[in-house]
């Protein structure tokens, strides 16, 4: 392949060498570190000039320094002359609109003060702060708007991404984004893999990831269930399907602190599910996740490597690693040359996990 | 018809709340509400706890400590407010981002601090007010208005009444490099002092080689003046320099005093006797390391530039005087 760079920030350095692998070169040099201040210094060790430059950075681990610096070396790329700058994505930040629950902006009296992390930081865990008093409804910021903005402004052509939270994602975008579907993938997968799978039921841990779910149904030709959480009355959790004695395949798209699907697992048994699967893409496991996961009726998680999955797997062994790796190759690779991505999921392509 | 009047918020990140307090104080306001914080998978959440709809807000976040996180916390800060329809959105950056990447000094460089100016933008900031940008320039980056604040009376304020044998006319001031003459020059002049300068030649960032002094100063207190301190490697060389060519006492004013990695390590060894920084930066856990360090206050003129951009007045009368 001809004038093509595929560089890497820090977040997942061992996926943009496996995407290198699968398309034959090697990855582009780049030293990525911090000045004495702690501000992001990029050096790129070749000449990219009138090349089509891929940076692959997913967002996860510090999130905002991978942010900075992806912003940074789409900048760096761009006052090099480069002749397009494709930003690979595989797991996209700050694009779930989370509320924090029950904020209160009351002088907090030092026992009710949330927890501190050591580098004096505030962490959020949800609930711990008191029940608002006053009429302004406060509200927190969505920025998933800004996000785009800034990406284009620091001169991106295109993006590339997987499992995109929020669809209309694209939407906040001027410039191309390419949402790969992982369903396929998955669906292989499960084929190969799940020995009864014809008799199981997909279920999704909540409302909102129904339509994923029942696609996933239909492309397996299995049934469907849902999970459904009252909001008003938070105890009121029902099960809308029949699992009893059957193999659950539970779908969700992202796994943060593991809360939904191990109390959806719960759900489940409690049921009578004889066995209970949990399949996405992008698996974050912050927090207490991995504690949660192993106590919890899950029997095996599968997830994919969009984020860095070596140290999740040392400590919970029900962990199994979908590799996306040959999927970026091959879009980047179409991308490239200038073909269709969208002829990936005729039926004929045969994936590889 | 003019719109009505509307109120000052000043809104804070983490970067330096006590800076905020100090300007907020000072305004005779409080600081507005906000909850600035990281969930567990370390995305920031910002939460803004009062209406600004149609307000004048102000947000104080200089840059310093994990830069990224507080640029980013800045950016949703910004952005927050202008979807909350705030009628204007100054961004208060006593040390601007990435001010030194500013310009492409070899191959395949980046230009971050152009790159912050556009971010800044997009993210809906009508305004920016900052202090000693480390190149003036860095104003033409921006497409909107940007208030570059001076150090200078404060630091001329302070060699007057705390630098001893200034009244005797026994004080140099002393550049430590070349690209710092126009701004000691400009001192020196309006203190009637002679002036100095160190030319170093230097191979790497943020290391030195060899120092050379022009100008004389024997039998004198030194004064070197510079904008910004990160590793001390410069100011300690320069002192080391400015001893063996027979000053008496060296002294260094910085406005922004990063102290990161060993500075203050470097001051503690260095011929230095007295390293006085603005608190542009947070630094008082630096001071218990280092008592060598002193502080100069400028929230009285960040305070007194909100003001005045509020009311609509002028504020060049900051560019020569400290507001009581």
């Amino acid at each position: 392949m001809n004038n093509i760079v595929v560089l890497s920030g820090s977040a997942h350095p061992k996926l943009t060498q496996q995407i290198c692998d699968k398309l034959g070169i090697p990855v582009g040099k780049v030293t990525l570190s911090k000045f004495s201040n702690q501000e992001t210094n990029v050096e790129i060790h070749q000449s990219i000039r009138e090349n089509d430059v891929y940076i692959v950075q997913s967002g996860c681990g510090q999130v905002n320094d991978n942010l900075i610096e992806l912003i940074i070396m789409i900048g760096a790329c761009r006052t090099s002359s480069a002749r397009r700058v494709v930003c690979v994505c595989p797991f996209f930040p700050y694009s779930r609109n989370r509320e924090p629950e029950d904020l209160t902006f009351d002088e907090p009296k030092k026992e009710e003060a949330p927890k501190k992390t050591k580098k004096n930081k505030t962490v959020l865990d949800l609930g711990q702060l008191p029940l608002q008093q006053s009429t302004y409804k406060h509200w927190t910021a969505k920025s998933g708007t800004l996000i785009a903005n800034m990406i284009t402004a620091a001169g991106a052509d295109q993006i590339i991404t997987l499992d995109l939270h929020d669809p209309q994602f694209q939407g906040f975008f001027d410039i191309p984004v390419d949402n790969l579907t992982s369903q396929p993938l998955i669906a292989k997968y499960i084929r190969d893999n799940i020995p009864d799978y014809k008799d199981a039921i997909i279920v999704s841990p909540d409302a909102g990831g129904a339509k994923r779910a029942t696609a996933l149904s239909e492309a397996l030709n299995t049934n469907f269930g849902l999970i459904h959480k009252d909001r008003i009355n938070k105890n009121n959790i029902q099960l809308v399907g029949d699992v009893k004695d059957k193999t659950v395949i539970l779908l969700d798209d992202i796994i943060d602190t593991a809360t939904t699907i191990t109390k959806a697992a719960k759900l489940l048994h409690e049921h009578g599910a004889k066995k209970i699967y949990v399949v996405a893409p992008h698996a974050i496991l912050s927090g207490n996740a991995l504690n949660l996961i192993n106590e919890s009726f899950v029997d095996e998680l599968i997830v994919g490597n969009t984020i860095p999955q070596e140290e999740h797997v040392e400590k919970c062994p029900k962990i199994k690693v979908l590799d996306f790796a040959s999927m970026f190759a091959e879009v980047i690779r179409r991308v490239h040359n200038g073909e269709s991505v969208s002829f990936l999921y005729g039926d004929s392509h045969n994936w590889e996990y | 018809m003019d719109a009505p009047s509307n109120s000052i918020k000043i809104f804070a990140g983490n970067a330096h709340m006590e800076l905020a307090k100090l300007i907020a104080r000072r305004l005779n306001l409080d600081l507005a509400k906000a909850a600035v914080l990281k969930y567990t998978n370390n995305e920031t959440s910002v939460t803004i706890g009062e209406s600004v709809r149609d307000e004048d807000v102000y947000i104080i976040q200089p840059g310093c400590g994990d830069i990224n996180d507080n640029l980013m916390e800045l950016l949703i800060m910004i952005h927050a407010c202008k979807t909350a329809s705030a009628r204007r959105i100054t961004a208060v950056i006593p040390c601007f981002f990435y001010a030194r990447q500013d310009k492409k000094d070899k191959s395949r460089a980046p230009i971050s601090a152009k790159l912050i100016a556009n971010m800044l933008t997009v993210a809906g900031a009508n305004h920016v007010i900052t202090m000693d940008l480390h190149a003036s320039q860095i104003q033409g980056f921006f497409d909107i208005p940007v208030d570059n604040l001076y150090a200078e009376p404060s630091t001329l304020k302070y060699i007057r009444e705390c630098i001893p044998d200034y009244k005797e006319g026994k004080v140099v001031i002393v550049s430590p490099d070349a690209g710092g003459a126009k701004r000691a020059t400009s001192i020196a002049d309006r203190l009637d002092l002679e002036f100095a300068l160190i030319h170093k030649e230097r191979k790497k960032a943020n290391f030195v080689s060899r120092m050379v002094l022009v100008g004389d100063v024997t039998g004198k207190t030194a004064v070197l003046v510079d904008d910004m301190a990160d590793t001390c490697g410069t100011l300690g060389k320069a002192a080391q320099t400015l001893v063996e060519n027979g000053a008496t006492k060296v002294y260094a004013i910085v406005t922004h005093g990063i102290l990161s990695g060993k500075a203050c390590e470097v001051i503690n060894n260095s011929a230095l006797t007295q390293v006085v920084v603005t608190n542009t930066i947070p630094h008082e856990d630096k001071k218990k390391l280092c008592p060598k360090i002193a502080t100069i206050d400028v929230s009285p003129t960040i305070a007194e530039a909100i003001r005045r951009t509020h009311n609509g007045e002028s504020v060049s009368y900051l560019f020569h005087n400290v507001p009581a």
